[in-house]
């Protein structure tokens, strides 16, 4: 405003009018608690975690010693529980990451046409994922219940089929996790193909239609090409959330039968606050952190390249 | 006379081709109803689980409806247990991080959308880092902190840790760019000062958008797991979700009535939130998507 301008239009940045001198201000002013808060929370902790994991860091404050990588290297060289936490972790991805995608995808399809109470729909699917993960804990313990206290059971044995013991039994219980996480948070990635579908453009469909393109060929050329962008969107936010996976699994299972569902979180929580080696916990979040962070890394690269082109 | 029978045709094919479509509809609504009703089943289950006596329970596990009707299970769950404060606690947490972190999060927001300061673009991208940043990663430090402070187990360590939230921060100044500025320069010009803009304009045009981060940050932290996981241990200052988890893994494991009494009187008032809100919530998940 008041600041003298060069012919080009830029502002003269040597000298700031009174004006200026006062948004400065007034600026600094207005990001101040927010920055306050997010560096003592969100980015010191960072640095600080890396520090803690460089030592042994044994009950809180009194066996603390400098140790450099050497937590790294017990981590990836020999610990076990380490590998297999992860493998758990990847296995629940693998399994509930399709599921989630495809049904949230047909529901989202179904949904996408203009009926009268339609909406009632997509209020239904996308309820559960409003509930508290310990509230679907507590219903999934029953619906999956081992013996016949649990209902899919009683349901199973009134039809002559054999009962299944689900969370405890090794072979099934991360598959049950993997159902209740459908059930749990399927509705959100409809409601966000939703909001894909209805944003092509009906043209596009017509178009096609006149080329005689057949019901499987508007999917396959029209449908499929327009979702990619929330397509991208729901498999990134799948996979963060699919390696933070540890509360549902928590609840249900406690990472049992026999650690057989353990996942890295959990792993992280244990060796933290049950164990209290705070840094080999630190060694074990920073490596989550490298790798969700290099996921959306990941992801920034590709959604800026998809908005060049 | 050629083309009277031709578009008499034609609009039969066209009548045939609706009836085609109104079939085809019929079938996806009763296909979808069916997968509705499965999808309920759980929670109708063990909503009416919770007003049945467990004799009953017993003998008719399946029953979808809650016959013999008694309360007796929400009667037992509010005497002896401390649902009640635990209640209490989550309404307390929930709401005073929702407000100060909406105020914190638009206030800095408005400053990167709308006033100009020194470093402004850079500040802004280093803040966007923290949208990479998992709240996992960040929990022992954070707990050496608060354990240093000897302010584990209070409302501070429950509330303060999610204040600066990075991505409410991105999607405020998103918002706030797409603005007027001259509505804001015709403000200025009758004297309004930088924080009566913000108030008296950029707060009231953003209500969509503040509503739905209000909606997200109160279920968020209603439902949080992992941090009140860890610093809220003295069962006086827990949330309903911890409380909860607590509760029911050591006192009432077998009784299913009273399990999901507890569990339905933690998850009702929510449930309830959403049918009043839902339209609310479904945008707003469309908006910050940005997909929409």
């Amino acid at each position: 405003m008041g600041s003298a301008k060069i012919a080009n239009g830029r502002r003269y940045p040597l000298r700031l009018s009174k004006i200026e001198r006062q948004d400065a201000l007034v600026g600094f002013l207005f990001i101040t608690p927010f920055i306050i808060l997010y560096l003592i929370f969100n980015f010191v902790p960072i640095l600080q975690g890396f520090w803690i994991s460089l030592h042994n860091w044994d009950v809180i404050g009194t066996n603390i010693k400098f140790v450099g990588l050497r937590n790294y290297e017990i981590l990836f060289g020999k610990d076990k529980l380490f590998w297999s936490s992860l493998e758990h972790t990847l296995f629940f991805a693998v399994l509930a990451g399709p599921g989630l995608i495809i049904t949230g995808l047909a529901l989202a399809l179904m949904l996408n046409q203009r009926a009268r109470g339609i909406g009632i729909f997509r209020t239904v699917f996308y309820m559960p994922n409003i509930l508290s993960v310990t509230v679907v804990g507590l219903v999934f313990a029953r619906v999956f219940a081992p013996g016949e206290r649990g209902f899919v059971n009683a349901i199973l044995d009134s039809l002559g089929v054999s009962m299944g013991s689900w969370f405890l039994d090794e072979a099934s219980a991360m598959p049950t996790i993997a159902i209740t996480k459908v059930w749990w948070s399927v509705g959100f990635n409809m409601l966000i193909f939703l909001a894909g579908l209805q944003d092509i453009p009906q043209a596009l469909y017509d178009a096609a239609k006149v080329d005689g393109g057949g019901r499987w060929a508007l999917f396959r050329h029209v449908t499929l090409p327009g979702l990619r962008r929330p397509m991208l969107f729901v498999i990134v936010l799948q996979a963060i959330a699919s390696v933070q996976v540890f509360p549902l699994i928590d609840v249900l299972t406690g990472g049992g039968p026999a650690g057989s569902t353990r996942p890295l979180v959990m792993y992280l929580f244990e060796r933290s606050f049950d164990y209290w080696q705070l840094g080999y916990g630190s060694a074990i979040a920073f490596v989550l952190f490298v790798f969700l962070f290099s996921i959306s890394i990941f992801q920034l690269w590709f959604f800026s390249r998809g908005e060049v082109d | 006379m050629e083309a009277v029978p031709s578009i008499e045709r034609l609009s039969m094919r066209q009548a045939q081709s609706q009836r085609q479509q109104t079939r085809r509809s019929f079938f996806i609504i009763a296909a979808m109803t069916l997968f509705a009703f499965v999808w309920l089943v759980p929670i109708v289950w063990t909503l009416s689980l919770s007003f049945r006596p467990e004799h009953s329970i017993t003998a008719n596990l399946t029953l979808l409806l809650p016959l013999p009707f008694t309360a007796e299970n929400y009667d037992f769950v509010f005497s002896s247990s401390r649902i009640p404060r635990w209640f209490v606690n989550s309404l307390i947490v929930a709401s005073l991080r929702t407000f100060l972190q909406l105020m914190i999060c638009s206030l800095a927001a408005y400053s990167f959308a709308r006033v100009k300061f020194p470093f402004r673009q850079y500040i802004f991208y280093f803040v966007l880092i923290g949208l990479m940043v998992p709240g996992q990663a960040t929990f022992i430090p954070v707990y050496l902190l608060f354990s240093n402070l000897k302010l584990l187990n209070s409302f501070p360590a429950l509330i303060l840790p999610g204040l600066a939230s990075p991505f409410a921060v991105f999607l405020l100044v998103q918002f706030f760019k797409g603005i007027p500025i001259e509505l804001e320069e015709a403000a200025r010009l009758d004297g309004a000062s930088r924080i009566g803009v913000y108030f008296r304009i950029f707060l009231p045009l953003s209500t969509p958008v503040l509503t739905a981060l209000a909606i997200f940050t109160f279920l968020g932290t209603w439902n949080e797991y992992l941090w009140p996981l860890v610093a809220a241990t003295d069962p006086d200052i827990m949330t309903i979700t911890i409380g909860l988890n607590n509760l029911t893994a050591t006192t009432y494991q077998a009784n299913y009535g009273q399990t999901m009494a507890a569990a339905w009187t933690a998850g009702l008032p929510i449930v309830i939130f959403f049918f009043i809100f839902q339209k609310r919530i479904i945008s707003g998940i469309q908006i910050s998507s940005g997909i929409k």
